[in-house]
């Protein structure tokens, strides 16, 4: 029974850290989902990520209030996202080697910029708590919810319907899958492209500030573990589908829990090797899926690294 | 008349009269379209006719609002217009229908039909939207599946689409670019001449623009020749003869291809496929079980509408693309597409696009010449070491031999013409022995010298005894050119004939089978 | 050189001249706004990275890894490819430095560190070159899996060294065992500047006479500039993506071997401190060529040379060099679609042509 009951906590671990830690995978994957809807990938969202991070935090440090930090966050993401769009824009400029740059350049500013903010403490996001039904104190706090879980789940599903009934999503998708087609009905391909990179950049900076103002709620160097740099990977694995991402991310958080979860029973050996499984899965999944011949399925036809 | 009634609802008001005057657009130091006029008349087909570069894509373009024009106006109506953007000739009711189809592939029919709507509502309200479309789809005369979705769609289905989009938006003034280029010649017929009767209700007017005579005999009004972007001739369709049609358009008696040693001879079986079959790009199947044989000394040509399995076929013969089954041989010896293959057997290739399939933009004349032999001496030494200067002087030789115009060997391939292009790329692959001879539309896009002048040596490559495998959509170029001509219709090789014994008809009615 | 050639030469030469001055222009406005004197700063520098023999040397040991680095992404850049696995291919190479060399203690100093040098290369080029064959046979995007593969790569570091090679003597940092010390490499003569260096240079030079002289580079550039092409002309496609992938990753490793021999001596956390994501950068400034690596590396190993007096002498944080870094690589990105476009820079056109 002992044993039972380990492994009980186990999953409930794993449950508890998917929902903690999917949601920063889920407002990168959105918004490189709509990035890449546009045509373009954007591997700088690590930079804007992290960038989000300590805007938002050292605005909720200065003025207490965290969900304008999240405003703030989401501000400064769409801001780096529009060097982004706007460089990729300049005729035979590689937008995957923009990304790299963008992301040196974003962690940098967030390092420099953030220094003074690494010791004082900012007020953090509140939760839901939707346990209260269960006596077991390790699924009342697995359900302790935030806010933005909650908001990521509704923008996925906003950005699915709006995707497909709205003039924005038809253009965002038309641009993305066929620059000629586009041309041909008067849209400004170039400029459809950086509002979807823009947006994109809003939700992952948002994302950022989940970070540093809920899980693990604080503001340091090391508080990014790559989560946006594996966006492009997730939207691979979501098959360019933003109800995909939710679950998506809700799998990568769960493995990302897998090695602390581990830990609560007191299994501490491979603890690094557990914490590569997103690694370890979405290069299985890449290898699984790709083919010599054709290019990824439900890849927009302008995004070069389907193939 | 299905249609009279149905078109009164598309299109309440009668066409417009576009009246072109003195236009001129120039790119640097070209002038692309010099001082050229023209009127289409409401309810007319007027015929834009011209080798490629005479500027006829130019001067729609300009028409459109692509292309913003240096010189000359452009009246609707009698009212002078600046348009600077497509959407805003929409709104005039002028719609071009693309030689490239300008759909979504990853959209279905009823997203690509909503999507040029001048008027496309913040929120799309689907089910009103589809029952109007549904509506629209069973007035016109020929209609699509609204869920299809566009990728799935052949190339005369795509054409169709491309119209069905114009007319749904309201168009009255249709420019249709090469429209036939694509379609088979019963599909041509039916849309060209569906296009012809709406003009002649006075529903729409059409601007044509072609290059093949007959099809401007055939349902033109008016016709307008450019040649080197000047106007060279006007007139009622019915005036004018072919004879003056083709002396406006090449400003001489057109060359002919020197059909040297039409008595040669046909050699042993070189070429031969057995059972290929080859995937495209979405993992369908677009080349099945297909065999053939070509002997030595003698042109098979592979007629067919676009996008039935020749590119894939091609690419496949070409080491671009993994057949998934099958066997090809030359001279009895299995060909695995290697290097050291083409070289021992001859194997030579010239694929459409040659810029795209054949040539490396990033590099010299000289040095795309060298593609082939770069690695033997003497441009390599002792197996590996590169003599640059061998390269360069064996371009130049080659560039002499060929009449290649360029700036020097040293010029980048991507400054030279297509038909310098071509030619560099003939002289790659015929400068030594040939023995197999792969061909796939050697002639797309260029002007009739260069057409004739590379049909010319093709068929010399074929009287030294090469077998040569000619792969084109142009249907005169096939009959020009072969000995014997087969056809291939969805990945098959569906009827085979001998030269002498084809007919247009039983050719064309194969092309067609689906 | 043909004329062609030189004149792409000085536009590269001029453009690439034109985006550092723009990225010290841009740097300035940005320590200005933070409240210093920017010609202060430009001093600072200078005195960091080149002015004085001491600084010289700091930034030749910066550049040294940075060279080998950047052939991991310029090699295979050359055959089309957009590999960014350098960081990861580092840190394996360093693995298999450790691993080996921990083993190899008896053997004379020469014929030890040959095969801790070869054994990282081997390693790193394994890892790269999975990339490249996982690609051809796959399709697996090769930018996408180089990436996965440096989380990858530094997990299993991190692993290892929390455990399986874990050096428990040392508390206050987690490590691995230590290399013997007659495996250690020293200085090189008349410069205080560890072997690395020297080993970068040459490699950037041989691999630049195999990319410019030899037929199998001229293969490489028909491949990186145009598949198809290569594919008619019946390249051996696979073997030379491969072969790419590998020698990138070998030089990768190499700069991990010489960090264990002549940095370190043992693995940490220390190695994966984006050596690998600043060769990138080195690369795209030389514009994938490996003689230019050389200059470039300098270059960026100065800026790096001179974080700690800026961070002393205005109390910047040490993020600052970073950020200059970030600007120079997006201002050289931004400047490609200036090429053939400078009216003065572009080879003599005859006329009449």
């Amino acid at each position: 029974m002992e044993g039972d009951a380990g492994w009980l906590s186990v999953l409930v671990a794993i449950l508890g850290g998917a929902i903690r830690v999917s949601t920063p995978y889920l407002f990168v994957s959105l918004g490189e989902t709509l990035t890449e809807k546009g045509g373009r990938v954007n591997l700088g969202l690590e930079g804007v990520l992290v960038m989000g991070a300590m805007t938002g935090y050292a605005t909720a440090v200065l003025t207490g209030e965290p969900w304008f930090g999240v405003l703030v966050a989401g501000c400064a993401g769409a801001m780096l996202s529009l060097v982004h769009g706007l460089i990729c824009s300049l005729p035979r400029v590689n937008d995957i080697a923009v990304g790299i740059a963008l992301f040196i350049f974003g962690t940098g500013l967030a390092f420099f910029l953030g220094k003074a903010f690494i010791n004082p403490s900012a007020p953090r996001l509140p939760s839901i708590s939707l346990g209260g039904w269960s006596d077991v104190p390790q699924i009342r706090s697995a359900l302790e919810i935030n806010v933005l879980f909650l908001v990521g789940l509704a923008l996925a599903l906003f950005i699915a319907w709006g995707l497909r009934n709205t003039r924005w999503g038809l253009v965002l998708r038309t641009v993305g899958d066929s620059s000629e087609a586009a041309e041909a009905l008067g849209y400004r391909v170039n400029r459809v492209r950086i509002a979807g990179t823009v947006a994109g950049g809003f939700l992952s900076g948002i994302g950022g500030s989940y970070l540093s103002l809920y899980f693990p709620g604080t503001w340091n160097e090391g508080l990014s573990s790559g989560q946006g740099l594996m966006a492009v990977t997730l939207v691979i694995f979501a098959r360019w589908d933003p109800i995909r991402c939710f679950y998506a991310s809700l799998l990568f958080g769960g493995a990302t829990a897998l090695g602390p979860a581990l830990q609560t029973v007191g299994i501490t050996a491979n603890y690094y090797l557990y914490g590569a499984a997103p690694y370890f899965l979405t290069l299985g999944l890449l290898i699984y899926s790709s083919s010599r011949q054709h290019a990824l399925a439900g890849a927009p036809g302008e995004v070069s690294i389907s193939r | 008349m299905k249609h009279a009634s149905s078109l009164a609802r598309i299109s309440p008001l009668a066409p417009p009269e576009v009246a072109i005057t003195d236009l001129t657009k120039r790119f640097g130091a070209l002038t692309a379209l010099d001082a050229v006029s023209l009127t289409v008349r409401p309810g007319t087909v007027h015929a834009l006719l011209g080798e490629n570069g005479a500027g006829k894509s130019t001067l729609v373009k300009c028409l459109m609002g692509t292309y913003r024009a240096d010189g000359g106006q452009i009246r609707v109506d009698g009212a002078e217009m600046r348009l600077s953007n497509p959407r805003e000739a929409q709104k005039l009711g002028l719609g071009m229908v693309y030689q490239h189809f300008t759909l979504v592939p990853s959209m279905s029919v009823a997203e690509n039909l909503v999507l040029g709507e001048e008027d496309m509502p913040a929120v799309i309200d689907w089910p009103n939207r589809r029952k109007a479309l549904r509506e629209f789809m069973d007035s016109m005369p020929f209609r699509l599946d609204l869920d299809r979705v566009v990728s799935g769609l052949s190339a005369g289905e795509k054409q169709k689409l491309e119209i069905l989009k114009q007319l749904h938006l309201g168009s009255r003034f249709l420019i249709l670019d090469e429209p036939t280029s694509v379609l088979t010649p019963d599909e041509a017929d039916q849309i060209l001449g569906l296009m012809r009767d709406l003009a002649r209700e006075g529903r729409i007017s059409v601007v044509l623009i072609s290059h093949k005579l007959r099809e401007v005999e055939t349902y033109a009004d008016e016709v307008t020749v450019l040649r080197g972007g000047k106007r060279v001739g006007q007139g009622q369709v019915s005036d004018l003869g072919r004879a003056d049609m083709v002396r406006m358009m090449v400003g001489e008696a057109p060359p002919a291809t020197e059909r040297a040693g039409a008595e040669h001879v046909t050699g042993a079986e070189v070429l031969r496929i057995d059972g290929l079959s080859v995937d495209n790009d979405r993992g369908v199947t677009a080349v099945r079980d297909l065999g053939l044989a070509v002997r030595a000394g003698e042109v098979l040509g592979i007629a067919g509408v676009s996008g039935n399995g020749q590119t894939e076929l091609v690419e496949a013969l070409a080491g671009q693309r993994d057949a998934t089954g099958g066997a090809i041989t030359v001279d009895g010896k299995p060909f695995h597409r290697t290097r050291a293959e083409m070289r021992d057997l001859k194997i030579r290739l010239l694929p459409e696009d040659p810029l795209r399939n054949a040539c490396v933009r990033a590099m010299s004349v000289a040095e795309n010449l060298s593609l082939r032999s770069y690695d033997e001496p003497p441009f390599s030494r002792w197996g590996f070491w590169l003599d640059r200067a061998a390269i360069r002087s064996h371009g130049e030789e080659l560039i002499a031999r060929f009449h290649v115009k360029t700036q020097g060997p040293d010029a980048l391939i991507g400054t030279l013409s297509g038909g310098n292009v071509q030619r560099t790329v003939l002289a790659r692959e015929l400068s030594e022995g040939v023995r197999v001879l792969i061909v796939q539309n050697p002639c797309f896009g260029l002007d009739l010298k260069a057409v004739a002048e590379i049909r010319s040596r093709i068929l010399a490559a074929r009287d030294d005894g090469a077998a040569v495998l000619l792969i084109s959509e142009d249907l005169d170029e096939i009959l020009e050119l072969s000995d014997r001509i087969a056809v291939m219709s969805q990945g098959r090789l569906v009827h085979e004939t001998p030269r002498a014994a084809a007919s247009l008809q039983e050719i064309g009615r194969h092309m067609a089978a689906h | 050189m043909t004329p062609v050639a030189i004149a792409q030469s000085r536009e590269a030469v001029t453009i690439n001249v034109a985006a550092f001055l723009l990225t010290l222009a841009l740097f300035g406005v940005y320590v200005t706004f933070l409240g210093h004197n920017p010609w202060d700063v430009y001093y600072v520098l200078w005195l960091g990275s080149f002015a004085r023999m001491i600084s010289i040397e700091s930034t030749l040991t910066n550049a040294a890894p940075l060279m080998l680095t950047a052939l991991c992404t310029a090699i295979p850049a050359r055959a089309g490819l957009l590999v960014i696995g350098g960081e990861g291919a580092l840190v394996v190479g360093a693995l298999a430095a450790v691993l080996v060399g921990v083993t190899l203690g008896g053997l004379p100093a020469w014929l030890g560190i040959t095969l801790v040098g070869l054994s990282a290369a081997i390693a790193g080029g394994a890892w790269i070159g999975a990339a490249g064959a996982l690609r051809q046979r796959r399709g697996v995007n090769e930018t996408i899996s180089t990436l996965l593969l440096n989380y990858i790569a530094i997990a299993v570091m991190y692993h290892l060294i929390s455990g399986p090679i874990r050096d428990y003597e040392r508390v206050l940092k987690t490590s691995s065992w230590s290399i013997p010390d007659s495996l250690r490499v020293g200085e090189m003569p008349f410069i205080d500047v560890h072997w690395g260096l020297g080993v970068g240079v040459i490699a950037c030079l041989v691999l630049y006479v195999v990319m410019r002289r030899t037929s199998f580079g001229f293969g490489v550039d028909i491949l990186g500039g145009n598949q198809r092409a290569a594919q008619v002309a019946g390249l051996p496609i696979d073997r030379m993506v491969i072969l790419c992938c590998f020698a990138g990753g070998a030089a990768a490793g190499l700069a991990g071997g010489f960090e264990i021999m002549a940095v370190h001596g043992f693995a940490s956390e220390s190695l994966a401190v984006g050596f690998g994501y600043a060769g990138i950068l080195v690369a795209f400034l030389a514009r994938q060529n490996p003689a230019a690596i050389i200059l470039m590396a300098i270059l960026l190993g100065g800026i790096t040379a001179s974080g700690g007096l800026l961070q002393r002498r205005f109390d910047l944080p040490d993020a600052t060099t970073q950020v200059l870094q970030g600007i120079l690589f997006m201002i050289v990105l931004a400047s490609n679609a200036c090429y053939g476009r400078i009216g003065f820079l572009q080879p003599k056109q005859k006329a009449g042509a």
